[in-house]
């Protein structure tokens, strides 16, 4: 404090103790006088234990120490002498007497111990005491001591400050008795003084301690704050006394101090300390004097406690809520542009944090005025071009901000529609860098899936899409490599988005649909095999809804025939990016929808789905394993198709039949003609009136090609297997009926493979035993229902003369 | 009870009349012993009566027995310079024998006692009465010291002091006090505004000078004495502070000043005000005060009391 | 008391945003042993979550699924049952009892779980069960004209298997339960 350094801390040790040896000394010697009722002696003791209060050589915290054991000690003192007096054994120079002290230090805690009594015991006297006491602890410029000292004046006097309007301790002179304004004067006064010395704190010694001083300081702060907690602890202080004195006389203390430590801890003390009925009706001069601060006061923070506070109290349960009269959104937008305004030095990261604040605070209060809502972004938006600012660097603090405040209108309204009549939101998105906005799609997206937020028109989905296309297309600020796994859940959620466009309206669903596809059209190879697929499959199941209208809509069957085509589009567009399992199927599912769904010219649509499947397949599908399982797709798809003609089915069965007997591997041929058979059973076309055409002959022989097949095999086990296999093929189409299976033929089958099971090594033919086992059992078990039914097999009875 | 030579078993005692009814100071003889004594006021009548008491069967043969009231000034260094101012004497007793104890009344009516009683460091200005029983060969003296107090009434006119005083670029205070001249049981009050400062201040005080001048001419010779020292200030204040001063003079042992008493001695009185600074530097400035004594008040009410001791400058 | 979960035929994101709130309400966490799927999640996202519930996830490969490791079968042993898994579009017809036997007799299962129909199924047959989950999520399907969302739990308790279908009717859920012994 102005002196060379204080002595460390084993010294402090020391000292402490010492000085606290002495008050337990002089206290013990005082206390011993005052009991033989000898006053003066008991004051020269008390005299004496207050002198180690002038000492300058203890840290703030030491020094704490010291004074709680003087202020222990001085209590004593004090309910000694209010006795005395209440017993009228007043001695009535006491007041003069105490400042005969020689030091000022002891001279001033016994006039405010002595003070403190006279009114106790005189009421009347309060005026005068009061203004006389805080005055002349002016003569204690020291920081420290002098807060401490006008610290006990301020805990002496609490019970005693006049708490009511009108004077109810009549003066002595007759004229009006200590009124509340006596008592705001008193700690108006007080405050001033202590937030002086605080601040005083600041300069005093070498500029390299700075740090250790602005933490003595806050290790203070509670002493200056103290004021306050008192000036709101008065009973008789309404809104509007605060209004017009209290606040005043505080925040012009505050502004005037021009120190940011002091600012900083006044404003945050004035908010948490007064009630909330009071804020709100002094918002703007608050506010005001906000824009006054220090510019190195980062009044964010305080704006920011102010706004949740109120929006706290305007949410309550059993509050009465924010007052008619007051438009708080309006003083807090208005007086915050202020602030930003005279504020140029303020980071505009914190400007965006205080919108972020303003936002939560216009929800909580006014949850319907999606306009203040919007109003907040315009005037971020505002800021932003005042201060010139393009782009937000990604990861800084103002990135940070801007998408914490982003993020509220979607977190508090969870419909992503309300967003979008928001008309500032695109525009202060559009400010930040690549990976914000992705995050902020992303976030938005999710919360649609999440809250199940249906977008049912062309409009919505337009603008929607504009808004998440850094996620639906590439865009200009997008990095060189991005990371796959990231962009693969982004697209699994575009694609689950896609089902959220909805209408109850099919036509209108239609539009939607398109809409999405012109967007999702722009998204590049990467995209489209997540996004397609979902538009395609939608629309899919939209001609389905068509035809439930067919009733009231006539056009139902040209704009299922639309659809099908701009499907068809769709998928070539797939093609045409190097995909071919995937347009496969597709079209194959396009096929059996058209197939399905029976409307004019749907022939047409499947066959031509059907042939595309085919194309892809022969052109572009290598992988032998991929070829295998398109081959089996296009055949079960066809075997479910119920539209064609002969003439349209006849060359699918052919394709099919050649397909699979083109395959490379021998097994997946075998399977793959096997598989063909049930093609040329239970496929149907319009001739056979959409039953099963069952061209036995065709059956058969596909499964003895298919045994041919399985024969080249190399591997016995291997062939072993799909002997099993075809028997099992057999069986079934028998038992079914299909001529040219004879019992005969299942006997061959069944004694071959016997055979070949018993050359076979354990290992590899235990499962192949089990399913041969298997099938002979099904085998005797259908033998037993035959036996029962009397089934036959083109006259034969059923599995007459199976050898099993 | 003194005895002036040995067998002559007389003891003399000078009674005051109304002396329990009169007021008292307490005045110190040595550093353990002090002694209360009668104040008188100019213009008073002294009077009393002298007692001689003799043994039982004793006789006292005397050359006459008088009574003097002697007012003196003793300069401490040059006992030869004592100078009575005031003498004055009665006689009690022709020449005779005395054959037992006898009470002879005395009275000096209405005695001007121009100059009040001090005891200072190098002065001291008494009253005293002494009986004198004139004897062959060694006189028989009893001594009675009283006090004289001289009273004074409010001053017409009593300015405030206010003064701008300071050191170039340094420092620069305003001081106020109240008065110029107070009695003795009055408050100095004022206050110091600071107006420059640039050196940094431990803390501030006032002193109570008194100054006793002895000697005229070439050898005229100073006496100072702080009698007070009061601090007004703890810790460093900044530009624009002002700082209280209530000084209640009733706490120290002061008299009233004293203008060249009789061409012999002054007593003056200054104000100090001292600040020092943080290296044990002092700035002062000094101001003469006029005390004088007040008659005395009945004892004060508490609510007046609080009046008069909650006084501020421009309160 | 083993509790197997049975779903299967998801198509997210291609045919369905997600499960219903519903369903994702029953199906928590730490209660599920087992997890048969029967294929078209068709993303890791759905993997991901199925690994959510219980740690124990089994997959065949559905015909639009994107991971191509996915077996076309499996067979996995719960308690006394042998339960075999296949997605269903690699049999012809879709759907019919007695092709899917033949894959009971290949596999020599008890329990045959097979989806791709979008319809739930629980049957016996020739003393083996045969149980199709329907899809969870309700995704359209072209040869079926209404899709139930569905699912199944299975509580299998020593021989007995007791199947518990979940349906999703008019936003409710529905529960119907079907015993089966085994021979």
């Amino acid at each position: 404090m102005g002196e060379s350094a204080l002595p460390n801390s084993e010294e402090q040790e020391r000292l402490l103790d010492e000085a606290l040896q002495v008050v337990k000394r002089e206290s013990f010697h005082m206390k011993r006088e005052l009991d033989k009722n000898k006053l003066m002696d008991g004051l020269k003791h008390a005299s004496d234990l207050l002198k180690e209060l002038r000492t300058s050589a203890l840290t703030p915290k030491n020094y704490y120490e010291l004074y709680m054991a003087v202020c222990d000690e001085l209590r004593h003192l004090q309910i000694y002498l209010t006795d005395e007096f209440q017993k009228g054994r007043l001695v009535s120079d006491l007041y003069e007497l105490v400042q005969y002290a020689g030091n000022i230090i002891p001279r001033l805690y016994l006039l405010v111990t002595v003070g403190v009594v006279y009114i106790k015991v005189k009421p009347g006297s309060c005026e005068a005491i009061l203004k006389d006491l805080v005055e002349m602890c002016r003569g204690v410029q020291h920081p420290l001591r002098g807060l401490f000292l006008r610290n006990y004046l301020l805990q002496c006097t609490k019970n005693v400050l006049p708490d009511t309007c009108d004077g109810e301790q009549k003066g002595d002179n007759g004229d009006k008795g200590a009124t509340i304004q006596n008592s705001i004067d008193f700690i108006l006064l007080n405050f001033a003084e202590m937030n002086k010395l605080w601040v005083r704190m600041q300069h005093l010694g070498h500029s390299r301690e700075k740090e250790r001083r602005e933490r003595e300081r806050q290790e203070l702060r509670i002493l200056v704050g103290t004021n306050l907690v008192r000036l709101s602890q008065l009973e008789a202080v309404d809104v509007n006394s605060y209004r017009k004195i209290v606040l005043n006389g505080i925040l012009e203390q505050a502004v005037s101090c021009r120190d940011p430590i002091a600012q900083e801890y006044l404003m945050e003390c004035i908010i948490q300390v007064f009630p909330d009925e009071f804020h709100l009706q002094t918002l703007r001069s608050f506010l005001r004097a906000c824009a006054d601060l220090h510019p190195q006061v980062n009044i964010r923070n305080t704006i920011i406690a102010l706004i949740d506070r109120l929006s706290h109290f305007a949410t309550k349960d059993d509050g009465t809520g924010i007052p008619n009269d007051v438009m708080l959104f309006d003083i807090f937008s208005e007086q915050i542009a202020n602030i930003i305004e005279v504020r140029p030095q303020m980071k505009l990261e914190d400007v965006v944090s205080m919108q972020t604040a303003l936002v939560n605070l216009a929800f909580n209060c006014y949850p319907e005025r999606t306009d203040y809502v919007d109003r907040v972004l315009e005037a971020t938006v505002q800021v932003f071009e005042t201060r010139n600012v393009e782009l937000v660097m990604n990861g800084s603090h103002l990135c940070k901000e801007m998408c914490e405040l982003l993020q509220v209108p979607i977190t508090i309204y969870n419909n992503i529609l309300t967003i979008l009549q928001l008309q500032y939101f695109a525009p202060l998105y559009e400010h930040l860098d690549y990976q914000s906005r992705k995050k902020i799609a992303v976030n938005m997206v999710s919360n649609a899936l999440d809250h199940n937020t249906v977008v049912s028109s062309p409009e919505e989905t337009d603008l929607f899409l504009m808004l998440v296309s850094p996620l639906i297309q590439d865009q200009a600020d997008q990095p060189a490599d991005i990371d796959e796994e990231d962009f693969i859940e982004e697209q699994g959620l575009v694609g689950r988005f896609a089902h959220m466009l909805y209408s109850d309206d099919p036509d209108q669903h239609f539009q939607i649909l398109r809409k999405a596809q012109s967007h999702f059209a722009k998204g590049g190879n990467k995209r489209m095999r997540f996004t397609f697929p979902a538009v395609v499959c939608a629309s899919y199941s939209l001609t389905l809804r068509f035809k439930e209208q067919k009733e009231e809509d006539a056009a139902w069957q040209k704009k299922c025939q639309k659809i099908f085509e701009t499907c068809r589009s769709v998928i070539n567009t797939l093609c045409q990016a190097e995909y071919s399992e995937l347009p496969i199927r597709l079209f194959l599912q396009g096929a059996l929808a058209a197939s399905e769904l029976e409307f004019e010219n749907h022939e047409a649509v499947a066959y031509e789905f059907i042939s595309q499947a085919f194309s892809i397949y022969e052109e572009e599908i290598a992988d032998s394993r991929a070829q295998l399982a398109a081959v089996m797709l296009l055949v079960s798809t066809i075997e479910k198709c119920k539209c064609f003609s002969e003439e349209s089915h006849a060359p699918l069965r052919t394709q099919c039949a050649h397909a699979a007997s083109r395959l490379l591997k021998k097994p997946d041929q075998s399977r793959a003609v096997a598989h063909v058979a049930h093609l040329f059973w239970s496929g149907c076309t319009q001739e056979t009136d959409k039953k099963e055409m069952r061209e036995s002959r065709r059956v058969v022989e596909c499964l003895k090609k298919a045994i041919r097949t399985a024969n080249q095999c190399m591997e016995p086990a291997v062939q072993l297997q799909l002997f099993v296999e075809i028997l099992n093929k057999y069986i079934y189409f028998y038992e079914r009926g299909c001529t040219g299976i004879t019992v005969d033929l299942l006997n061959q089958l069944i004694a071959k493979i016997r055979e070949e099971l018993g050359g076979l090594e354990s290992s590899d033919c235990e499962v192949i035993q089990i399913h041969f086992d298997n099938t002979l059992r099904h085998i005797q078990q259908l033998v037993e229902n035959s036996k029962e039914k009397d089934l036959t097999n083109d006259g034969e009875k059923l599995f007459e003369g199976i050898l099993l | 009870m003194n005895f002036f030579g040995f067998g002559s078993g007389a003891e003399i005692e000078i009674l005051l009349d109304g002396a329990d009814k009169r007021k008292k100071v307490e005045h110190k003889i040595s550093e353990n012993k002090s002694e209360e004594l009668s104040v008188y006021y100019d213009g008073e009548t002294v009077s009393g009566a002298v007692s001689i008491s003799l043994k039982p069967g004793g006789k006292l043969e005397h050359k006459g027995i008088k009574i003097e009231l002697i007012g003196q000034i003793e300069i401490l260094y040059d006992r030869a310079n004592q100078h009575d101012f005031a003498t004055l004497t009665k006689q009690l007793a022709s020449p005779g024998i005395l054959n037992q104890s006898k009470v002879y009344a005395f009275e000096f009516p209405h005695v001007e006692k121009p100059y009040e009683s001090y005891f200072g460091s190098n002065v001291r200005l008494r009253y005293s009465l002494k009986v004198t029983v004139g004897r062959r060969l060694t006189d028989l003296n009893k001594e009675l010291e009283f006090v004289v107090h001289t009273l004074s009434t409010y001053p017409d006119t009593n300015t405030s002091i206010k003064m701008e005083v300071g050191i170039e670029d340094c420092l620069h205070i305003e001081f106020e006090y109240n008065k110029q001249k107070y009695h003795l049981k009055d408050a100095i009050i004022g206050k110091i505004y600071f107006l420059l400062v640039r050196v940094k201040i431990k803390h501030m005080e006032m002193h109570v000078i008194k100054r006793e001048t002895t000697g005229t001419g070439p050898s005229v010779y100073h006496d100072d004495d702080t009698v007070a020292k009061f601090e007004i200030m703890d810790g460093a204040p900044v530009k624009g502070e002002s700082i209280p001063i209530r000084l209640f003079l009733g706490g120290y042992n002061l008299t009233p000043s004293m203008r060249d008493i009789n061409r012999k001695f002054s007593v003056k009185y200054f104000l100090n005000l001292v600040l020092i600074d943080e290296e044990d530097r002092r700035y002062f400035k000094q101001q003469e005060i006029i005390l004088w004594r007040k008659g005395d008040v009945p004892r004060r009410q508490i609510n007046s009391a609080i009046e008069e001791s909650t006084q501020r400058f421009g309160a | 008391m083993v509790l197997v979960l049975v779903v299967g035929d998801m198509h997210i994101p291609f045919r369905a945003s997600g499960l219903s709130p519903k369903f994702k309400k029953l199906l928590v966490p730490g209660k599920i042993q087992h997890i048969l799927c029967t294929g078209n999640l068709c993303t890791r996202e759905s993997y991901d979550y199925l690994k959510t519930l219980a740690s124990d996830v089994h997959v065949v490969r559905g015909d639009f699924d994107e991971n191509v490791n996915y077996p076309e079968q499996k067979v996995v042993t719960v308690g006394q049952f042998r339960i075999g898994m296949c997605h269903g579009h690699q049999i012809c017809p879709w759907g019919d009892t007695e092709s899917l036997a033949m894959l009971q007799r290949q596999l020599n299962v008890d329990i045959l779980i097979f989806g791709h129909t979008h319809k739930f199924e629980a049957y016996e047959h020739e003393s083996h069960f045969y149980i199709n989950p329907g899809s969870i999520t309700g995704a359209f399907s072209p040869t079926a004209s209404e899709v139930i969302p569905s699912f199944v739990l299975m509580d299998i308790q020593a021989s007995t298997v007791v199947t518990y279908v979940y349906q999703l009717q008019a936003n409710d859920v529905k529960v119907e339960r079907i015993e089966y012994q085994k021979s």
